[in-house]
């Protein structure tokens, strides 16, 4: 018979988790809504561009996507009343001028013979950054007070993986020249001036920072 | 990139080819598929019809073109309007949803298009799907496409799945039915959103129920679908009144059809 009686600590030995974190509760909801802003870019412009790709596997893989995305702002939606945040749309916004910079020109390839640039953009930068963005918070914030949070960007996370694996081989299975390579390139770079400048999907601080204050000697 | 993308300009490659109706109706190809008189054309589609695998094919690869047409046209809606001044966040969603079922319908027609003995290009495409979702209308697009497109798509859907019983095809009739579940959803989307965009604005809700009448007029041509034992595409009530029809407009779609049929060069 198992003794009823007998006294187990509330954590296990192997769960160590702690209270702290980085993030207040206004901080956490003020990245979520900069977060549910860029989900929503993001898979506005995917379902934009599904009409001016003439490649067939790369318009059934933008249509798919569009859906993770479109999932995603629905999670971080949710998420934002529970952050004290009873009018989602307030919280729902770019992170700073910049970011809206980086977005209008993410979106402005059409042409059908510019499958490579709108890849490159979604694929090499901003998954990228949201990959980042997402894990720094997902490991910065209080797995016990905010494990909401925690729980709904281990869901994000896990599809930008396997869709960031999916662009980058789309991307690699198109540049088949020395010149598509420099068109993926210098598009890349036109991008990622734009996101330095922006700091990141949440603005500066988007990853925290690594560097040590040392005090200046007189 | 900008808004509302004209129909015209839809990336395909080389393989696919596009004809409007009236070039489509002098194509070869079609009279091969679809018989040589009227009668012929308006037979139930069976396995036992003379030309009934071919039609099956050219349907199939309809679909497919067709399917490709409502991924573009669900994925311009979650572009073309701005959450907020033209249309509420859960719209887009739903949108943004239908663009990954489209997707898997193009997967799926595309795998039985190529199960059935057909290739990719052998069919003409037509651009009239898509159009419909080019209205700058959100509640006109969503009433057009999810309410007479997708509604049409039920009652294809219907039809190609008894075709796979009938024919002893229990891939087709798999796939078809589950193809017809997602379009029953797509079907309510679109009703839940008219009632519920319309509510207090009772010309805006006329305005989009006649562009319906006009989408599904345009697919009756001849009588292709309706309630007649020998309509090629059957009308389907009951999966209709699932997605949130009423009684009264499933009459009207068969009436609009029976009429089709009667103004048919015979």
């Amino acid at each position: 018979m198992t003794d009823t009686k007998r006294p187990r600590e509330p954590f296990a030995p192997w769960d160590r988790r702690s209270l702290p974190g980085l993030f207040d509760v206004e901080e956490t909801a003020e990245r979520i809504g900069n977060y549910k802003w860029v989900e929503m870019k993001l898979f506005e412009a995917l379902g934009g561009w599904v009409a001016t790709v003439p490649e067939l596997d790369v318009k059934l893989r933008l249509g798919t996507h569009c859906y993770h995305h479109a999932w995603h702002a629905e999670l971080f939606d949710k998420r934002l009343p529970e952050l004290r945040e009873m009018k989602t749309e307030r919280l729902t916004v770019p992170a700073n001028d910049q970011l809206v910079a980086f977005f209008e020109a993410m979106t402005e390839p059409e042409e059908a013979s510019m499958t490579i640039e709108k890849l490159v953009g979604v694929y090499r930068v901003l998954i990228p950054y949201k990959i980042a963005a997402y894990t720094y918070h997902r490991n910065a914030t209080s797995e016990i007070t905010d494990m909401p949070t925690v729980r709904i960007l281990d869901f994000v996370l896990q599809d930008e993986f396997n869709d960031w694996r999916e662009g980058e081989m789309l991307i690699q299975s198109m540049i088949e020249t020395e010149a598509e390579v420099e068109r993926a390139m210098n598009h890349q770079l036109k991008l990622e001036k734009l996101m330095l400048a922006a700091g990141g999907i949440a603005g500066p601080g988007s990853i925290g920072d690594p560097y040590v204050e040392i005090p200046e000697e007189n | 990139m900008r808004k509302i993308f004209p129909a015209e300009e839809l990336a395909r490659d080389a393989r696919f080819i596009r004809q409007t109706n009236e070039q489509r109706l002098s194509d070869p190809r079609g009279a091969r598929v679809g018989g040589g008189n009227t009668s012929e054309q308006l037979a139930k589609l069976t396995p036992e019809l003379a030309n009934g695998p071919d039609r099956a094919r050219a349907l199939m690869h309809g679909i497919f073109v067709g399917e490709i047409q409502a991924l573009e046209g669900a994925g311009r809606t979650c572009w073309d309007f701005e959450v907020g001044e033209d249309v509420p966040f859960e719209l887009k969603l739903d949108m943004a949803r239908q663009c990954w079922d489209e997707a898997r319908h193009c997967e799926i027609s595309v795998s039985l298009a190529d199960h059935m003995g057909t290739e990719l290009g052998e069919f003409a495409e037509n651009g009239l799907l898509y159009e419909a979702a080019c209205n700058p209308d959100p509640v006109l697009r969503l009433t057009g496409v999810n309410r007479a497109l997708e509604g049409l798509a039920i009652d294809v859907f219907n039809t190609m799945k008894e075709f796979g019983n009938l024919a002893g095809d229990p891939v087709l009739e798999f796939c078809e039915d589950w193809m017809l579940a997602d379009e029953v959803t797509h079907v309510k989307m679109g009703s839940d959103w008219l009632r519920r965009l319309t509510e207090n604005d009772k010309e805006r809700l006329d305005k989009a129920l006649e562009f319906q009448k006009v989408v599904d007029r345009l697919f009756s041509f001849n009588g292709f679908r309706g309630e007649d034992d020998d309509s090629p595409i059957q009308l389907t009530r009951r999966f209709r009144e699932l997605a949130g029809f009423s009684d009264d407009e499933i009459d009207e779609i068969a009436d609009m059809s029976r009429e089709a049929r009667a103004e048919a060069p015979s």
